[in-house]
């Protein structure tokens, strides 16, 4: 309840990730591609020389990419002492929660349950709130849990 | 002061620290348990610590005090206000004593049983509380007056004493982490500031402080990089223990030789390297080492051997572990490896001694026939390869039957900054740590043959066929040049098994600071981290022990055996077929000689060419050689190109017209008579080809580079000589010796020094000041650079005759 999050979007839809988790939003630059690993790694790049693994938000939920242009911002969050630079849609602006992460039912489809600890109430209206380390593990760990 | 005093030291100041808020706390009320267990913790400490050196003053008083405390705890006696200030007494002469231990002093003579008393309960009861009170708090005030009365003079010397020994501090691990990335962090964005700072053209202004910056972050890297090294006494310090523990659980008598534990390495290497070598030590103990009586019955000394040297070497740290025990038993390994399914028993026949020892490195071979609680069985020799090479280092083994096995590990000092080459295949860089890599060959030329064999592909590289991985293809990515225009990168793994890489250039090579990378990059089994670019892009470092393995290059036992194999009969068929370099003389004649003759082709300006009465002589890279095949009396111009030939031990430079291609000598040779100098004629291609008869050659010509006697020259003892002509004289190749009682080869005197008679027993140069005096007398005018010269040349023909 009323934390601090970062609102964003992922192939059009409103997510929210929890403001503490995301370090900083960075101006993506080049980015090195990364041969032989799953899509959804866009590659590696390096912010105030620290190497970070770039996520596409939208390939990791399993989507496709044409439909939902990304801007060049990208929001850096840690997961297990490693940093990852998440491509999303857009950055959009941090308010506060005003529920805690629920379902809804009938769910938000498997791609969106799988990544989200819930939906939870914003300011500025209801988002699906991100499992970070869910979310890094792509669509392959996915397939193979299902 | 010793380290481990240095150690002990800080322990107890730092516990003190920490529990003087608990004796204070403490005094307030006795009764309180968690503030008594705090403090009878540091006595308790104290009096352990103290064990280790020879501090009878202090032993005693913590033990007494821990005797009363522990009285205190187990309920036997009730603390009271006597009872504390005498155990305070008691800290602040342990204080003092630390004091003096940390100074250096001797701790001063004298005795403690008035406090020792103090602490002693006092039977008459409530009575005595008051006197007992006094009688602690006097000696308290003894005791601080003692400090007082000595505090005047002890304070100073401290001081100064304390700027003689190093102070030392404690520091959390991550912090010494963070301030290390940071470190590496500023380098990086130096490079990165390097970089725009070129592309911006020369700024005098910027770049100056900019040099300084530079020279102070290699500084600060430098001491950073030591902060992370460690003595590996660290990882010494505990092998005595096991050692003693080991040997005595199996009824044996070992003894352990440490050496080396001077020598740094870094910190997380240490960890790295603790868990190998603690298995090769329980091994030798288990398997190496006999019973006591086995050994007495064999005419060995009863007690056993271990010992452990540690040595550095360049930038890799060799550890030596030998013991005297029963060595390896070749024939059971061998035996094993059959019946495991290993290797054949035809194999085995095959294979040397140490190629057979080499075995108890393959999983799942292991000859103890019983599982013992020592070794076990899980975890083997595979292991402790594996975990070896994983930070890039290589172990091997050797043994004798009966007199005992050696271990000798190579691991590189650190894992965080590595030597690596930068290549590069589509359009992507990636990153190959130095140590691996061979030899780099671009496949144009001739001494590397690419052929396809199905799909593989294959090198064949001095007789080596060697097999050859695209790295686009492990990669995924296209090559963007023609087959034909590769770059092999021959990389050696520590298990000596040998591929080559296909890349499509080589770009640089430097110090690369490795980062990790996340699992999810990890997963793909190809990289072992990321390291940046100057100018701050990140690259992936190729992980190629891994990347061989999942291409199945790395052998198992029975593929190295075969490659082996392999290698000697290319290598016969090799001898068998000679190779010769075919080119075209001064005189026109096609000539070959035998290519293991040639070391390289050197191109070098005319002028450096001189033509003496004894033959003619060509200087390159600093050295003398003789030089054959110029034609008598012509001068060339321009530039000459030499094959420069060497038997090992001498060498000589050969003139050529042009140098053609290295061929192979198939035809008949067929010897010659009229010319010494011509082994035989043979026909290369359809035509007639002389081959140059190399004993005959070095018989003639050959000379041990001169550069291993370098003559010297005797320079008068002034200034001018020494800042002036000194320099001109080594440049000419000249060791330069002054003095009265020296003697040089040459000599050279000024004709403004007194002294007559040069010192040597060869030429004498003279110089003169003034450069339009009477030549007469042969002198040189000392500023007549290359008259000096020339006549230095002279002077050194001459003395090498």
């Amino acid at each position: 309840m009323n934390d601090l999050m970062v609102m964003v979007d992922i192939a059009g839809r409103r997510c929210a990730l929890y403001a503490h988790d995301v370090s900083s939003v960075i101006e993506l630059g080049d980015v090195t591609p990364v041969p032989r690993t799953p899509d959804f790694i866009a590659g590696i790049t390096a912010m105030r020389s620290q190497t970070m693994t770039v996520i596409d938000c939208r390939l990791a939920l399993g989507l496709d990419t044409n439909d939902f242009p990304t801007d060049d911002r990208a929001a850096v969050v840690t997961v297990g002492n490693h940093p990852y630079a998440l491509v999303v849609d857009r950055i959009d602006d941090i308010t506060t929660s005003s529920s805690e992460p629920g379902t809804v039912s009938g769910g938000f489809g498997p791609e969106w349950t799988r990544i989200t600890t819930g939906m939870t109430e914003t300011a500025s209206g209801p988002a699906l709130l991100i499992d970070l380390a869910k979310l890094i593990e792509g669509p392959e760990s996915f397939g193979q849990a299902a | 002061m010793d380290d481990l005093l240095a150690d002990f030291v800080a322990e107890t100041r730092e516990m003190l620290e920490a529990s003087e808020g608990e004796i204070i706390a403490w005094e307030a009320d006795p009764a309180d348990r968690a503030r008594l267990d705090t403090i009878f913790r540091f006595v308790h400490t104290v009096k352990g610590n103290c064990g280790f050196f020879d501090f009878p003053r202090l032993a005693g008083l913590s033990h007494a005090a821990e005797d009363a405390l522990s009285d205190v705890r187990a309920g036997r006696r009730e603390p009271d206000t006597a009872l504390v200030t005498a155990v305070l007494a008691v800290i602040d002469r342990i204080v003092f004593m630390v004091d003096a231990i940390e100074a250096g002093d001797e701790i001063p003579e004298g005795s403690d049983d008035d406090l020792i008393a103090a602490l002693q309960p006092n039977d008459d009861g409530h009575e005595s509380i008051a006197p007992t009170h006094e009688a602690a708090s006097a000696i308290l005030e003894t005791g601080q007056s003692d400090d007082e009365g000595t505090s005047d003079e002890a304070a100073p010397r401290r001081a100064e004493q304390n700027s003689g020994v190093q102070r030392s501090i404690r520091l959390p691990v991550d912090l010494l982490d963070r301030v290390m990335s940071g470190v590496s962090d500023m380098v990086l964005a130096r490079n990165d500031l390097a970089h725009r700072l070129r592309e911006a053209g020369n700024q005098p202004t910027i770049d100056g402080p900019f040099e300084r910056l530079t020279t102070i972050l290699s500084d600060v890297r430098d001491a950073i990089t030591r902060m992370r090294m460690q003595r590996i006494e660290t990882l010494f310090g505990a092998l005595p223990r096991l050692v003693r523990d080991l040997s005595s659980e199996l009824g044996k008598q070992v003894m352990i030789d440490l050496e080396g534990g001077d020598v740094e390495l870094d910190r997380e290497m240490i960890e790295t390297v603790r868990d190998p070598l603690t298995h090769i030590i329980r091994n030798a103990i288990d398997h190496g080492i006999e019973m006591p009586s086995d050994r007495l019955a064999m005419g060995k000394r009863e007690i056993g051997m271990l010992s452990i040297a540690a040595r550095q070497s360049g930038n890799k740290i060799s550890l030596v572990v030998t013991d005297d025990g029963r060595g390896l038993d070749a024939e059971r390994i061998g035996a094993k490896a059959v019946s495991s399914g290993l290797v054949t028993e035809s194999d085995l026949k095959a294979m040397s001694r140490d190629e057979v020892q080499a075995l108890i490195f393959e999983p799942g071979l292991s000859t103890a026939d019983e599982i013992s609680e020592i070794s076990g069985r899980g975890v083997g020799m595979d292991v402790v390869r594996d975990n070896i090479e994983k930070i890039g280092g290589s172990i091997k083994v050797t043994s004798k039957p009966g007199e005992g096995t050696l271990f000798y590990l190579q691991i590189p000092l650190t894992l965080s900054i590595i030597a690596g080459l930068t290549v590069e295949v589509g359009d992507q860089r990636f990153a190959i740590p130095q140590s691996y890599i061979e030899e780099i060959i671009h496949i144009g030329t001739d001494s590397i043959d690419y052929t396809k064999v199905g799909d593989t592909a294959l090198v064949t590289f001095r007789g080596l066929r060697t097999p050859c991985l695209s790295l686009a293809d492990v990669l995924g990515l296209e090559h963007s040049v023609a087959e034909d225009d590769y770059t092999m990168v021959l990389l050696r793994l520590a298990s000596g098994d040998l591929f080559a890489l296909a890349v499509d250039r080589i770009h640089s090579h430097g110090d690369l600071v490795v980062k990790p990378l996340s699992p999810s990059v990890m997963d793909t089994n190809l990289y072992g981290g990321t390291t940046l670019l100057d100018d701050g892009n990140p690259i992936l470092v190729l992980d190629l022990p891994l990347i061989a393995f999942t291409n199945g290059l790395v052998s198992d036992a029975r593929a190295s055996i075969r490659r082996k194999g392999e290698d000697e009969t290319t290598s016969a068929a090799q001898d068998h077929v000679a190779r010769a370099m075919l080119f075209t003389d001064y005189a026109g004649r096609r000539s070959a000689v035998r290519l293991e003759l040639v070391q390289r082709i050197e191109t070098a300006k005319a002028d450096s060419v001189e033509i003496s009465d004894n033959g003619k002589r060509a200087v390159i890279d600093g050295v003398i050689l003789p030089l054959v095949g110029l034609p008598e009396d012509e001068r060339p111009n321009g530039k000459i190109r030499f094959l420069r030939m060497s038997d090992k031990t001498c060498e000589l430079l050969y003139a050529v017209r042009e140098v053609d291609d290295a061929v192979e000598l198939n035809s008949e040779l067929k010897p010659v008579a009229d010319d010494p100098l011509i082994e035989a004629l043979t026909l290369i291609e359809g035509q007639t080809v002389a081959l140059l008869d190399g004993h005959e050659l070095f018989a003639r010509y050959g000379e041990p580079p001169e550069e291993t006697a370098k003559p010297t020259c005797h320079l008068p003892d002034t200034d001018w000589a020494r800042t002036i002509l000194g320099p001109l004289v080594s440049a000419a190749g000249y060791e330069i010796v002054s003095g009265v009682d020296a003697s040089g080869d040459v000599a050279i005197v000024l004709d403004d020094s007194d002294m007559d008679a040069a010192a040597t027993d060869g030429d004498l140069i003279r110089l003169r000041s003034h450069p339009d005096a009477n030549n007469d007398d042969g002198s040189i005018y000392r500023y007549d650079r290359d008259g000096l010269v020339d006549a230095l040349r002279r002077a050194r023909s001459g003395g090498a005759r």
